[in-house]
């Protein structure tokens, strides 16, 4: 178990790489650098401009630049922001909190809510709930996430149940602690709620799918033949076999945390890493860039790891190797 | 009742989704005394395992039993309600599978897949070697270091191992799989055992090595079985009587010497002819000319007219009836 | 081709209509310059963020009349607050006269397939805040957004069934180096490679440069998960018994190709590429909702809704800004029902 973890760590070293070394050609391929556009600045001297170009080694060659980048990430230097003059580190720690908090939110409930409906749905195969679900469901894979998100708050915007936008009210600095954290809740709820209405309708698929994948195999009339009540072969049998492809899914969906809830993040104003790299693609905010993809890959990584891992306890055909 | 199982003029229809409904079993006609075994023989898609499953009342979602009854020990299974099913399953009756390795449920160790076949209470079935004089009469809850030595007991009725109760259906090569299936469908000592075609997926000493272990078991038991296959010869030495199924119905019943001696309708002749052990070196392989019919539009009159040699003109109107010959029931209008 | 489509009404119904509403919206797009009443950028400025104007066919007081839209009686220019004037009626003209423009940029010509007569206005979807009307902005934009998901599926389809195929028919180490470049590809956040593929170019380029670099950055993300499907049906099919079978006949290699292989995966090549059209559809919409794609003032489904991103004002004040959504969402939702039709009809265990 823990030479497999290390080895599988080890086999995705030159994937991070290559894919950091990817992203840093991207984006040295923009024209000019974040400096160029500090040029226009009449108050800035071209000196200046100079001085801070060779500061961040802007004035070498890509590839000696990427090295230099390379060699402070093995510190644990992620380096500092062109434009906020702050270390990168401390930038996104202050943006992914809100995104986790964001992404876990709706990861939780989406399952919570979609995995019953699909089992539901997988054991009501044919009957008229089943299609309703379903249709539902299609509907729910069609809407993008961001009109959800916009729907929801031109609907909150009218009815004023809930605050748009931020994570604080304007009270927040008298708040005692319990009334922040409850006033931090509802902010989470109106981006929280948009994103969960837009994950659930995939995974009730998946889950009614491999729910009806179970139950239809020959074990499930060995169930029935041995004598077992219709709840102990659906809910033992069919459920715990239908449940392990969704356990990698779980991995993946913990992979896909970043890039998931950035629109949606941007349309509900929620401060999280969504606007943060929007920002700093555009303004060629080169370290704050790489360090949001190097995050978004180690999370990619160790959502693949956690699946892996996860599965090779529930399922006992599969063995780590 | 002297019958372990008797079935009456049972018809089973298949209705598929947004299509006609067809008729599967055409008026089954079988009856299995207490201690016998018989076997159940036919080409695939003639009902062979639609009669086995109606027994215990698993068909799929799609099939429905039309009329006839269905007695296990004089209680007929269509009367009874989803609760009383339940019981009956395993208790009255177990079932094996074809092909053991998917019929175990992949993710639970053999044990205790046995273990969850056990039913709780009215364990008054003194006769069974397996429960010892100190379990005869006991009622209610069996508690869980017993239900595991039970489980051991039968497990090493079966032949296999201890640790057995441990491991997990991949863990297991085919034989051992079959005789997991064994031990679950006999845990409760049930009168009726139904085998559908238990041995072919398995090689041949494998294949053995099971029906040595159905044969033991079914005097150690007192076991009364429906043991299906489509192989003519290996129902005729493990069975003591051979129904010949074609079309969804049953065409020849009688004791397995007699009928493997001395088949009377043609399909069984044609059965027996084809099988290899019965070829001189360099002989053609002999095959039944034409095919299986299709349900969706059976030959009017005698469903295995179009293949028969013997064939009469009335043969292609009209559907025979049973005739009784010697030891022998038949439907063929060569004898009448 | 008439065989399918009964194949499809008769296996899922559902599907066949979406097929239908999919030929509307594409005629839709195609005709655009046609049926829409008003030029994409003619901005009437004294109309900013007028509400739709509901077509009647009834006038109260009175009985039936042609279909007729009243005047809009503007209330407070500042606060774009407006009101409908059931005693102004304008009747909605079909095949009328307007100002002259070419159709397909080819056939001049000064009819539109309806209107009101000046001083009416006619905007069935209301007004942006330029005062441009929706409801024709609509159906150019329709033209960005439904042909972009056709040209990126079919570019990274090519793609991937080149590496795909190269990959799986050669393997060993062309195999490998071509999937670790895929795993590479697969590895980053979706949407932030996007962001920063778009920004590697600069930020103001042409309409028609800025369309091909969605298209292509759309496709450089697809093509790998295509390929890696492909490589493993290639890889798959190769061992196939029936391949096996027909090559031992001594059948040629042409042959096994286009007559064993190719039928087999087109299925579910079919139904792959079909399924993964609103992938590129929504890609589009995302980067031009930020601001990164299409540029005004020519409009995409995407660009018409990035005025209400983050302006709670313009959202609440006029919810028909997000009709170019509600468009989005009904062609991914034909895109999806449609492919699963397909799906389901070309999948032999379902014939």
């Amino acid at each position: 178990m823990k030479r497999y973890v290390l080895r599988r760590l080890l086999q995705f070293i030159p994937l991070l790489l290559g894919m950091t070394f990817i992203s840093f050609l991207i984006i040295q391929m923009a024209p000019g650098d974040y400096f160029t556009q500090l040029q226009m600045n009449p108050e800035i001297s071209p000196k200046t401009i100079e001085e801070m170009r060779s500061r961040f080694g802007l004035d070498r060659p890509v590839i000696v630049q990427y090295f230099y980048w390379l060699g402070n990430i093995l510190r644990f230097n992620l380096g500092e922001s062109f434009s906020y003059h702050v270390p990168v580190s401390f930038l996104i720690w202050q943006k992914l909190k809100n995104t986790l908090a964001l992404s876990f939110f709706s990861i939780f409930f989406t399952w919570l809510i979609a995995i019953p409906l699909g089992v539901y749905a997988g054991i009501r195969e044919g009957k008229w709930q089943e299609k309703a679900l379903s249709f539902l469901a299609y509907v729910g894979i069609s809407i993008p996430s961001f009109l959800i998100a916009m729907l929801m708050v031109f609907f909150v915007a009218r009815t004023m149940v809930l605050p748009v936008g931020g994570t604080t009210s304007v009270f927040h600095l008298q708040a005692t602690g319990w009334e922040k954290f409850i006033d931090y809740l509802r902010h989470l709820l109106l981006p929280g709620i948009a994103l969960t209405l837009a994950g659930i309708g995939g995974l009730y698929r998946l889950m009614k799918n491999n729910f009806l994948e179970a139950f239809n195999s020959p074990y499930i009339t060995t169930a029935y033949a041995k004598g077992l009540s219709s709840f102990s072969v659906y809910f033992r049998h069919a459920l715990r076999n239908a449940i392990n492809p969704m356990i990698t899914i779980f991995g993946y969906t913990l992979s896909s945390v970043l890039s998931g809830a950035a629109l949606v993040e941007i349309v509900t104003n929620w401060p999280g890493m969504g606007r943060l790299i929007l920002d700093a693609v555009l303004s060629q905010d080169l370290y704050l860039v790489m360090a949001s993809l190097l995050i978004g890959g180690v999370l990619l990584i160790l959502g693949n790891l956690i699946a892996d891992i996860l599965i090779a306890s529930a399922d006992p055909r599969v063995r780590l190797r | 009742m002297d019958k372990a199982l008797e079935i009456k003029r049972l018809e089973v229809s298949f209705i598929p989704a947004g299509k006609k409904r067809v008729k599967i079993l055409r008026g089954v006609n079988l009856a299995i005394g207490k201690q016998e075994s018989l076997a159940l023989v036919g080409e695939s898609g003639s009902g062979k395992t639609i009669t086995a499953r109606s027994v215990m009342r698993i068909l799929p979602r799609s099939m429905y039993l039309e009329s006839g009854e269905v007695l296990i020990d004089g209680t007929d299974v269509r009367k009874l309600t989803e609760n009383d099913l339940m019981d009956m399953r395993g208790r009255l009756a177990g079932m094996i599978f074809q092909e053991p390795s998917s019929y175990l449920n992949p993710v639970f160790t053999a044990g205790s897949q046995i273990e969850e076949a056990i039913k709780d209470s009215e364990f008054n079935l003194g006769s069974s070697p397996l429960r010892g004089e100190d379990m005869v009469g006991v009622k209610a809850r069996i508690s869980r270091t017993e239900r595991k030595k039970l489980v051991l007991k039968m497990l090493s009725e079966v032949g296999l191992k201890e640790n057995v109760y441990y491991q997990y259906p991949h863990q297991l090569s085919g034989g051992m799989q079959q005789r997991v299936m064994i031990a679950m469908a006999l845990i409760n000592s049930p009168e009726l055992l139904i085998a559908d075609e238990p041995t072919t997926a398995l090689d041949v000493t494998t294949a053995y090595g099971i029906i040595e272990l159905l044969k033991k078991m079914m005097t150690r038991y007192g076991l009364s079985i429906l043991f299906i296959t489509h192989d003519i010869s290996l129902a005729a030495n493990f069975a003591q009587k051979i129904a010949v199924m074609y079309a969804g119905k049953i065409v020849e019943t009688g004791p397995a010497r007699d009928v493997f001696s001395n088949p009377l309708h043609p399909y069984t002749e044609r059965l027996i002819s084809c099988l290899p052990e019965r070829y001189k070196t360099g002989e053609r392989i002999k095959v039944i000319e034409g095919h299986v019919p299709d349900f969706n539009a059976l030959p009017k009159g005698c469903a295995f007219h179009p293949r028969c040699p013997y064939k009469k003109e009335i043969c292609l109107y009209k559907e025979p009836g049973e005739i009784t010959k010697g030891t022998t029931t038949v439907m063929c209008f060569k004898y009448g | 081709m008439k065989n399918f489509l009964r194949r499809l009404k008769r296996t899922n119904s559902l599907s066949f209509y979406s097929l239908w509403l999919l030929v509307v919206l594409y005629a839709l797009a195609i005709l655009a310059d046609f049926i829409s009443p008003y030029p994409y950028d003619l901005q009437c400025r004294e109309y900013a963020l007028c509400p739709p104007t509901v077509p009647h066919i009834s006038v109260p007081g009175r009985k039936l009349c042609g279909p007729v839209v009243y005047g809009i009686v503007v209330v407070n220019p500042a606060f774009k607050e407006y009101a409908f004037d059931s005693s102004r009626r304008y009747k909605i003209r079909f095949l009328v006269k307007g100002p002259e423009r070419k159709i397909f940029g080819l056939l001049k010509t000064d009819r539109y397939l309806f209107g009101v007569e000046e001083p009416g206005k006619i905007f069935l979807f209301g007004t942006d805040l330029h005062g441009r009307d929706v409801f024709s902005r609509v159906l150019y934009g329709a033209r960005i957004s439904l042909s972009i998901g056709i040209i990126g599926v079919t570019i990274s389809f090519v793609l991937g069934l080149l590496v795909g195929g190269i990959s799986g028919y050669f393997g060993g180490r062309t195999d490998t180096i071509l999937m670790r470049t895929v795993e590479i590809i697969m590895m980053f956040p979706f949407f932030y490679l996007m962001l920063a593929l778009r920004a590697a170019f600069p930020p103001n380029l042409s309409s028609i440069q800025i369309y091909f670099l969605i298209v292509i950055i759309l496709s450089l993300i697809g093509w790998a998960s295509l390929a890696r499907i492909i490589r493993g049906m290639v890889l798959s099919l190769k061992e196939e018994e029936y391949v096996l079978a027909a090559r031992s006949l001594g059948i040629s290699s042409f042959r096994i190709i286009t007559r064993h292989i190719l039928p087999n995966t087109l299925s579910y090549t079919v139904t792959a590429l079909t399924l993964s059209i609103p992938g590129y559809i929504l890609g589009e919409s995302a980067l031009s909702l930020l601001g990164l794609g299409i540029q005004e003032p020519y409009p995409s489904w995407g660009n018409m809704l990035s005025v209400t991103v983050g302006n709670l004002r313009i959202l609440t004040m006029a919810p028909w800004m997000l009709i170019p959504g509600f468009f989005i969402f009904l062609t991914v939702l034909a895109f999806n029902f449609f492919g699963d039709g397909v799906r389901n009809v070309t999948d032999p265990k379902n014939w």
